[in-house]
């Protein structure tokens, strides 16, 4: 009895070596993945006069944010370029991509390589292009509005974000079957109507992941943002660069913390919504990295 | 009738302008994309006449070229294609493993919570991840003293500032924008595919690099792309990481810029980093048509032979 009974356990316990190496591997990758910023929310609090050499446990990183006025008005231009930049990139993005994927033509093919040119052209090249382009409307042609420093960054971080928001839109539109939006326009409702209450509602999760996304973008855009930036509107990153050569202290990594704490709210609400609009989880990858 | 006659020209009103909707992207992107880039190359043929202005357009030559060419920024180029080229090659083996555990083994309950936290680093800022590694690996840092007091080393670790912790820096950095599209490639698989190989007889291994890897293979090169153009342009990793040491072509485009003012330098170094992004990228794509031509040669051989004895 005991002997039938052996070899099936043994068999059921068998250990799967490629399933255990790559659970392994797996583990591994996110102690990589997250060791850097397990670091950064453990150095917020570090008590010492730089970041670097740990000193002791304590929140000063956090109070001294309060007598730090330089940090907190680049926190303010970081956070006020990254909703105008998602606005206006989300707009352009949406528009674009209901075009594509609805109103198809010999239009469609040539504005697609200019979007791939967009998302493919690293991003130094967009920073040197960019530079000597503001310098020339605002200065030498008189656009005033161009030697602004919210507007570059704004214009700048726009780029990239609704070139991704155009791509996921098109992706969600093409998706979808446009027979709603054709019943509707047959029982007469008018083309603003159809869209408010058929087509944007059916777009909503990928406009919302995009904006997300270009927030996100443009709080993390470095490069470009200080080739453009002008004194007075440097944007948080920039701030934290100059400092990197300059001496890293800890309120760096304390406002770091605090808006990666935001961005996993982000994170968490786009992919509550996305869920609740019945996508998979590869669906969401999809939605989220416009692929 | 006159319903009828009333109602077309109002449908057509509205279908005829099909593309209206892209054109505010399009007058955008015409803008400040495609005339400053095209702004940019003309600036490379121009000249720095002086030290108060940063750029003349008098004169048009390729002497802004001849500089960049020169022989004192060979080693700065050679450099930022070896670690390119190195960095992505390790994010894909790195990657490859990871993606297909999380696409295909990991339980699908599991899968939605995974792919969020693999996000996280993606969306965190980049400077700040990169700063993270300058705490871990400079020579007072947590990785020293845990390897000191393991008695590994003796000394404080001399790790940061050179060029292997740039590469760390890099691959760290763009391994995200790797592990997402080759989850997306596994994640599309048909499973079905992997049981009918299983089920004619192949190994495991044989049912990966025959039936998964294949069909994966848009995932593949969609991330080295990914990887590959915004890694050659890079030069916060590089100044952060490395130093002086880590010298990239990003750092001196950016040095010309952003110090040393002569924009036309700069511009030129900026063309030639986009073909030579350019020219990698065709070669690499050649060797791989030039790779799975064969393949699929070798492999039709196999099959005639097979009917062959039947």
């Amino acid at each position: 009895m005991t002997a039938t009974v052996a070899p099936a356990r043994q068999n059921r316990r068998r250990i799967d070596w490629t399933n255990v190496a790559m659970g392994t591997w797996g583990v591994l990758m996110f102690a990589f993945l997250f060791a850097p910023i397990i670091v950064i929310v453990a150095y917020s609090f570090n008590t010492g006069r730089l970041l670097t050499s740990w000193n002791g446990f304590g929140v000063q990183g956090y109070t001294d944010l309060f007598d730090n006025p330089v940090a907190q008005s680049t926190v303010w231009v970081s956070i006020r370029a990254g909703v105008i930049a998602a606005l206006l990139s989300t707009t352009l993005g949406s528009l674009a991509g209901v075009a594509l994927a609805r109103r198809p033509g010999r239009w469609v093919p040539i504005f697609m390589v200019v979007l791939t040119l967009v998302l493919v052209t690293p991003e130094i090249v967009d920073a040197v292009a960019l530079l000597p382009w503001f310098v020339r409307l605002g200065t030498d042609w008189g656009l005033v509005t161009f030697s602004n420093g919210l507007v570059r960054l704004v214009v700048a971080h726009s780029l990239f974000a609704a070139a991704v928001v155009a791509l996921i839109v098109r992706a969600r539109m093409q998706g979808l079957d446009e027979s709603l939006e054709e019943s509707a326009a047959d029982l007469y409702a008018t083309p603003w109507n159809r869209f408010r209450q058929i087509t944007l509602p059916l777009m909503m999760p990928a406009v919302l992941a995009g904006a997300l996304m270009s927030f996100t973008l443009s709080l993390d855009n470095t490069i470009i943002s200080s080739f453009i930036s002008v004194t007075g509107n440097t944007p948080w990153p920039v701030y934290v660069f100059s400092s990197v050569r300059s001496g890293l202290r800890p309120e760096i990594a304390a406002v770091s913390t605090l808006m990666l704490a935001l961005t996993l709210v982000a994170i968490g609400v786009v992919g509550l919504v996305l869920r609740r609009g019945g996508e998979s989880s590869g669906g969401i990858a999809r939605t989220m990295t416009g692929a | 009738m006159s319903d009828e006659v009333l109602a077309s020209p109002g449908v057509r009103r509205w279908r005829a302008p099909g593309f209206m909707l892209a054109v505010p992207a399009w007058a955008w992107f015409v803008m400040f994309f495609v005339l400053p880039v095209g702004f940019v190359i003309l600036l490379s043929f121009g000249a720095k006449p002086d030290i108060f202005r940063p750029y003349s357009l008098e004169v048009l030559s390729f002497d802004q070229y001849a500089k960049a060419l020169d022989p004192a920024y060979g080693p700065t180029l050679k450099n930022t294609l070896r670690v390119g080229i190195t960095g992505t090659i390790a994010c894909l083996v790195i990657a490859l493993p990871f993606a297909y555990w999380l696409a295909v083994r990991v339980p699908p309950r599991w899968r939605g919570l995974l792919l969020g936290l693999v996000l996280v680093p993606f969306w965190t800022n980049f400077l700040v991840r990169t700063i993270g590694w300058q705490l871990i690996i400079s020579p007072d840092g947590i990785a020293s003293s845990a390897l000191q007091q393991l008695g590994v080393i003796s000394q404080p670790l001399n790790f940061l500032y050179s060029r292997s912790a740039v590469l760390l820096g890099v691959v760290y950095n763009y391994l995200p924008l790797m592990i997402l599209p080759l989850f997306v490639a596994f994640d599309r698989l048909d499973p079905t595919l992997r049981e009918a190989s299983k089920d004619l007889g192949a190994s495991r291994y044989r049912t990966f690099t025959q039936v998964t890897l294949p069909l994966a293979m848009p995932g593949v090169v969609a991330g080295l792309a990914l990887v590959f153009i915004p890694l050659m342009g890079d030069y916060i990793t590089a100044e952060v990481l490395g130093g002086a040491k880590g010298n990239m072509l990003g750092q001196l485009i950016a040095s010309q810029f952003l110090s040393a003012q002569n924009w036309p330098l700069g511009a030129a170094m900026a063309v030639l980093l986009m073909l030579s992004i350019t020219v990698t990228g065709l070669i690499f794509a050649l060797v791989g048509v030039t790779v799975r031509g064969v393949l699929r040669r070798r492999r039709r051989i196999v099959i005639d032979v097979l009917e062959v004895a039947a």
